[in-house]
């Protein structure tokens, strides 16, 4: 009997040491990019993993911006973009989440199916297209412009959603409509409320857009004012070939700053993330 | 297949049923109607007008005459030039008083293809919009002549808050959509059919319409060199080998961590999630940059390898002719380390795809196979894994699409680093690693090759619906949608 | 309104004979501009334009300064050449892709309105700045853009403690001597703007077609009567040579502050990494030469320049040249070399006794006699791109002729493909 507790403690130690092991593994890079980010150094350090003096100089150059680097003006545009975003962005994709899942109209088939071949397309090539629409309303270069782009056509990714809401049952809605709630109230009263996960889902995942994208912030953003940039783009910049050797350590603390709200928020975001995504995916 | 077929000839024969059922609905109207449905035709006001609904007729003329105006003041603009995209080049004569250049008023081609399709777009809306008119119109000539009650403009209003709540709901994220998802494929995919490039570039020139020669070229070509054939062939080739690798190693390695994780044997189970959920949340443009350079030629790994003498007993056994391991700059080591690399960006997300599906698995299964004596082995292969394919298979299908158009791993792993030794690869501007979307990116961004690029474009999405199409149908048997409700 | 013009006209007139500086248009209007310059330049540029706005007091300025790197402006502009920035620095490689976009503005169009504000003219500009980097902005007899910076090339930065200026003369001397030392010399070879110095010093050329092609004889044999292949030998030998580091492009300076070269081929914008690397043993030469068959060739470079051009599309296109030229004129490229050690075009600037001292910039000007100025379309650089990185990963046997000729080939073929 207590050798058979000792064989079950040594594989649930065995268990947890390989969780251990991978756990460590995935976390190397990450690891190099706060200990780089401490180096007193502001090239690329390629001879060792630990930098060689450690300082946290860099740091409180991204609070002392210089031409190049404007972090916190960075930050700040980014999160008012973000928050933009996120309200339009949510609001779209619930919406079109709603009339999918619990209406019925005639042309909704159609519409679905428009969807689902607009997705198939390289959204790359786009963007050229994209600025010029911007342009010929003169939103480049703008907060306006930039929200737009990220939300305008957030309606498309509205299929999770839809899953979600496919799960609530239909018995509610229809007792609430014969209890004789407008739709707008059962979208408001009773199927956004049970479907707190999604709306968290949704709103985070909407909100972080702005803080990851760089490809189209460089192309709308085309006016070189260095205080105008998103974090993503202003980072991106400080690795040209003529900067980086000055500010890759630099690169790597803005990274850090980053990437910390941005984790906490995916920290919150893991148990909706898993009861949205996949309770829509498991019922729907 | 011939399911496929079948299904694909109910869509198409569906969508003209409902188009023929349209235009009949708005010929019977048309017929049938009163003189004021007739003169709907011509002012869209007039049947509301009739049944004293004067709000409504106010707004309806509003709306007629934007249409109009648009027409004159915007579409004539661009429409009559788009057969052949412009003519006139801009020409300047400077001004010493103002020190400002007078150009004269030329055309920019690429604004006419814009604007002529967004006016297309609004001109289609609106003749859509004019027939529902005239149909409408007839049924409120018919409610008024039952004699049942006309709704007011008040009753009418609150209709798009009750049964009508969806047009509420869509108007704004359709807009969104059709201005800044729709007009651009559009355009896109029209300006494969030009000769838009580098030669041809607005403002300072024009281009024009070509017909199928772009495609001519990217399919047709022969030879070795600066064919586009000869790069596109490769590059789909690898495209669809990583598009399959990486979506199948980061779905399985999900899978295997999240039961590695949410196994009993596990401590503090969140703990360790966090830890592997951080490597997400890192944005990838830091993420991937930073391990670029990690693996860079003259990188740390390269550094250490070379000084725990890996490098030196790579190269005796001829696996590397360098003086440093290519991890990235080389074809096949590049390959390999990019399918990994993004193992490593990927399975937190799955893991977490997959806890979540995990969660949900029918308990009672599992318990009566428990009873039965069922192994955990024969458990996982008999219950937990055909439950998850099941769950989540259609998810794997959208994940090899979005892989096929993964943009952000390959780019931000190879660009500036990895440099091709093929000379006609080179030639059409491509490399080993490039992905279809990655190619048309840099032909769109360095060499301004638009049209090549758009050509490109369509074949990606034309590779993209037959695997939807195809994939869909085997694993979807019928709609699911409602099943559970 | 016509009466204004015409003693506007006369005014211009007298201003023009009286005093250079007097402003044309005395009107209210304020002038927006905006300026595009590398981020190393920032501080700078705001220097000189507060400078500008004071050298021209009667006209209200809006100058806005934004940034964009000298090797990335045809990029940024080409994408929409209408938005780009009314003036903006470039290095002069990109001049014939921007000129036949329309970005280029043709600068002697605006001599009269240059004269009657700057009260110089474009003659006076050409005059002052030396011949070669004149020739480099003019296409087809027109200039369209300003030199503003003469030292956009590569030499040899050695480290003289471990290499004698001799041994760094030639490569094989300069390669024994670095295996001597345990070090290593670095050169980028998977660059089309590096690896043409050993064909352009042999001889070779490239050459820009009027529809956009390139024309490139490197498959056959050049003026000085060698051959491709030759060069291509002697380029793989020291690729072989164990004390040769093939550095990937961009990766130079990360490199030399890595501390295992003891040379290196760069630029004036690694002369700060070289020093701190090789500290008191810092020098800087002209590149060695190298083996071709019996004979010793001088390397050759591909030289090229900073320019500031003016868009054609600029609303106040008159103002924005006057802007350009201040940018770039003696005092700027004075004060330039001043902040950040450029080397300038102005002949005056050039013969201070500041920039003589400079070593990294008297290599450049050495070097320069040897250098070339490349003229080749967009369909030069990823082909030749790949042709180097080969030679530097040793993919072509030094022995094997027929392969050589045949990887010139499809270079040559790639590289004077039609543009599509």
């Amino acid at each position: 009997m207590k050798k058979m507790k000792n064989s079950r403690t040594s594989t649930i130690v065995l268990h947890n040491l390989l969780i251990a092991a991978l756990a460590i593994f995935w976390l190397i890079p990450i690891v190099w990019l706060v200990c780089t980010s401490f180096s007193e150094y502001s090239g690329m350090n390629t001879s060792t993993f630990f930098p060689e003096k450690w300082s946290a100089i860099h740091y409180s150059k991204l609070f002392h911006p210089d031409s190049v680097a404007q972090f916190p003006q960075w930050f700040m545009n980014t999160f008012i973009i973000a928050c933009f975003t996120c309200v339009i962005s949510t609001m779209f994709v619930l919406m079109v989440a709603y009339a999918t899942s619990v209406m019925r109209f005639k042309m909704r088939k159609p519409l679905m199916n428009m969807a689902v071949i607009l997705n198939l397309f390289p959204g790359m090539l786009a963007m050229i297209a994209v600025y010029f629409t911007l342009k010929s309303f003169g939103l480049t270069n703008s907060y306006a412009g930039l929200i737009m782009v990220y939300s305008a056509s957030s309606g498309l990714g509205y299929l999770i959603a839809k899953g979600f809401f496919d799960t609530v049952p239909r018995a509610l809605c229809e007792a609430a409509r014969i209890d004789g709630c407008s739709e707008a109230r059962i979208f408001f009263q009773i199927i956004l409320p049970m479907s707190r996960p999604i709306v968290v889902y949704t709103v985070i995942s909407s909100f972080l857009v702005p803080w990851m994208d760089f490809v189209y912030a460089k192309m709308i953003l085309n006016a070189g004012i260095s205080s105008k940039y998103t974090v993503a783009v202003g980072l991106f910049k400080m690795l040209d070939k003529s900067l980086i050797n000055s500010y890759f350590t630099l690169f790597c603390a803005g990274g850090v700053l980053v990437s910390i709200p941005i984790s906490i928020l995916f920290i919150i975001m893991q148990k909706f993330y898993v009861e949205g995504i996949t309770g829509g995916a498991v019922k729907g | 297949m011939a399911e496929l077929k079948k299904n694909v000839g109910q869509t198409v024969g569906g969508f003209f049923k409902s188009i023929g059922g349209f235009f009949s609905e708005f010929g019977t109207a048309v017929i049938k109607g009163d003189i004021f449905v007739k003169l709907s035709l011509l002012w869209m006001g007039a049947g509301y007008a009739r049944r004293k609904q004067y709000i409504k007729a106010a707004i309806m003329t509003v709306i007629q005459a934007a249409v109009i105006l648009f027409t004159v003041k915007f579409a004539m603009e661009y429409i009559p030039k788009f057969g052949s995209l412009g003519t006139v080049k801009p020409e300047k004569v400077f001004n010493m008083k103002t020190m400002k250049n007078e150009f004269n008023d030329y055309d920019n081609s690429f604004q006419i293809l814009l604007f002529s399709l967004f006016s297309f777009v609004v001109w289609f809306a609106a003749a859509v919009f004019w027939m529902r008119n005239v149909v409408n119109v007839y049924k409120l000539q018919k409610t008024a002549e039952a004699g049942k009650h006309v709704n007011t403009f008040l009753e009418d209003l609150h209709a798009y808050k009750e049964e009508k709540f969806y047009v509420t709901l869509l108007t704004l994220p359709v807009l969104g959509v059709v201005i800044f998802t729709f007009i651009p494929i559009l355009l896109l995919i029209f300006v494969a059919f030009t000769n838009y490039d580098q030669n041809h570039m607005p403002p300072n020139s024009l281009f024009t319409w070509v017909g199928f020669d772009n495609f001519l070229s990217l399919f047709g070509g022969g030879g070795l060199t600066a064919t586009f054939g000869y790069a596109f062939v490769r590059v789909l080739g690898w495209t669809l080998v990583w598009a399959l690798f990486s979506t199948i190693t980061t779905y399985i390695g999900g899978i295997l961590l999240s039961l590695l994780l949410n196994s009993k044997k596990t401590r503090m189970p969140k703990f360790w999630r966090t830890l592997f959920i951080v490597t997400i949340a890192v944005p990838q443009f830091v993420s991937l940059l930073l391990v670029r350079n990690f693996f860079s030629n003259g990188g740390i790994v390269n550094t250490i390898c070379s000084n725990i003498g890996l490098t030196g007993f790579l190269r005796d056994i001829g696996l590397v002719s360098t003086s440093y391991i290519p991890f990235l700059s080389a074809p096949g080591w590049a390959h390999v380390m990019i399918i990994l690399i993004n193992i490593w960006i990927g399975v937190p997300y799955q893991m977490l795809i997959a806890t979540g599906v995990l969660m949900n698995l029918p308990s009672d299964q599992l318990e009566s196979a428990r009873v039965d004596g069922a192994t955990p082995f024969q458990i996982f292969r008999k219950i937990t894994m055909p439950y998850l394919l099941f769950v989540t298979g259609p998810a794997l299908v959208t994940d090899f699409v979005k892989n096929i158009n993964n943009f952000n791993v390959i780019y931000l792993l190879t660009e500036n680093v990895y440099t091709t030794t093929n000379q006609a690869m080179a030639n059409s501007q491509a490399k080993e690693v490039d992905l279809l979307v990655t190619w048309l990116f840099r032909l769109t961004q360095d060499y301004y090759n638009y049209k090549m690029a758009s050509a490109i474009g369509i074949v990606v999405f034309v590779i993209c619906s037959i695997f939807t199409l195809v994939a869909f149908n085997r694993m979807i048997k019928g709609d699911r949608e409602g099943t559970y409700q | 309104m016509k009466f204004s013009k015409k003693v506007l006209v006369s005014v211009l007139a007298a201003a023009v004979a009286v005093s250079p500086a007097m402003c044309v248009n005395a009107a209210e209007e304020e002038i927006d501009l905006t300026l595009w310059g590398a981020e190393e330049d920032q501080d700078l540029l705001k220097e000189l334009v507060g400078k500008f706005e004071e050298t021209y007091p009667d006209q209200k300025f809006n100058i806005e300064i934004g940034v964009e790197s000298e090797s990335t402006a045809k990029d940024t502009i080409l994408t929409d050449v209408e938005a780009a920035a009314d003036v903006y620095a470039f290095a002069s490689d990109q001049i014939y892709d921007l000129q036949k976009a329309g970005a280029l503005a043709d600068l002697t169009e605006y001599d009269e309105a240059f004269q009657a504000v700057a009260g110089k003219s474009i003659e006076d500009v050409k005059n002052a700045n030396s011949e070669s980097s004149v020739e480099a902005a003019t296409i087809d007899g027109e200039l369209y853009a300003f030199p503003m910076a003469g030292d956009n090339s590569y030499f040899l930065f050695y480290d003289s403690s471990v290499i004698s200026p001799e041994e760094a003369g030639s490569w094989d001397t300069l390669l024994a001597a670095a295996e001597k030392a345990g070090k290593q010399v670095g050169m980028t070879l998977a660059s089309g703007w590096y690896n043409a110095g050993f064909f352009y010093g042999a001889g070779f050329t490239t050459d820009l077609n009027d529809d956009g092609t390139t024309s490139m004889d490197w498959n056959g044999t050049s003026a000085d009567g060698y051959t491709g292949v030759q060069v291509v030998q002697s380029m793989l030998d020291i690729a072989g040579n164990a004390s040769f580091m093939a550095i990937a492009d961009g990766d130079t300076s990360n490199q030399i502050a890595a501390g295992g070269l003891c040379a290196v081929v760069s630029g004036t914008w690694d002369a700060q990494a070289a020093q701190e690397a090789f500290g008191d043993g810092y020098a800087a030469a002209k590149l060695p030469t190298f083996t071709v068959g019996e004979d010793q060739v001088q390397m050759g470079s591909a030289f090229g320049y900073k320019f500031v051009g003016v868009n054609a599309y600029s609303e106040n296109i008159g103002w924005a040249a006057v802007l350009a030229e201040f940018l770039t004129n003696e005092e700027a490229q004075i004060e330039r070399f001043e902040a950040r050690q450029i080397g300038p075009t102005n002949k005056v600037a050039v013969e201070s006794d500041a920039v003589k001292a400079n070593a990294a910039i008297s290599a450049v000007i050495e070097q320069s006699e040897f250098g070339v100025i490349q003229r080749v379309g967009g369909k030069y650089w990823d082909p030749s791109k790949t042709f180097g990185e080969n030679i530097a990963q040793g993919k072509i046997a030094a022995d094997d002729e027929a392969g050589i000729q045949a990887a010139l080939d499809n270079l040559v073929e790639g590289v004077t493909a039609p543009v599509e």
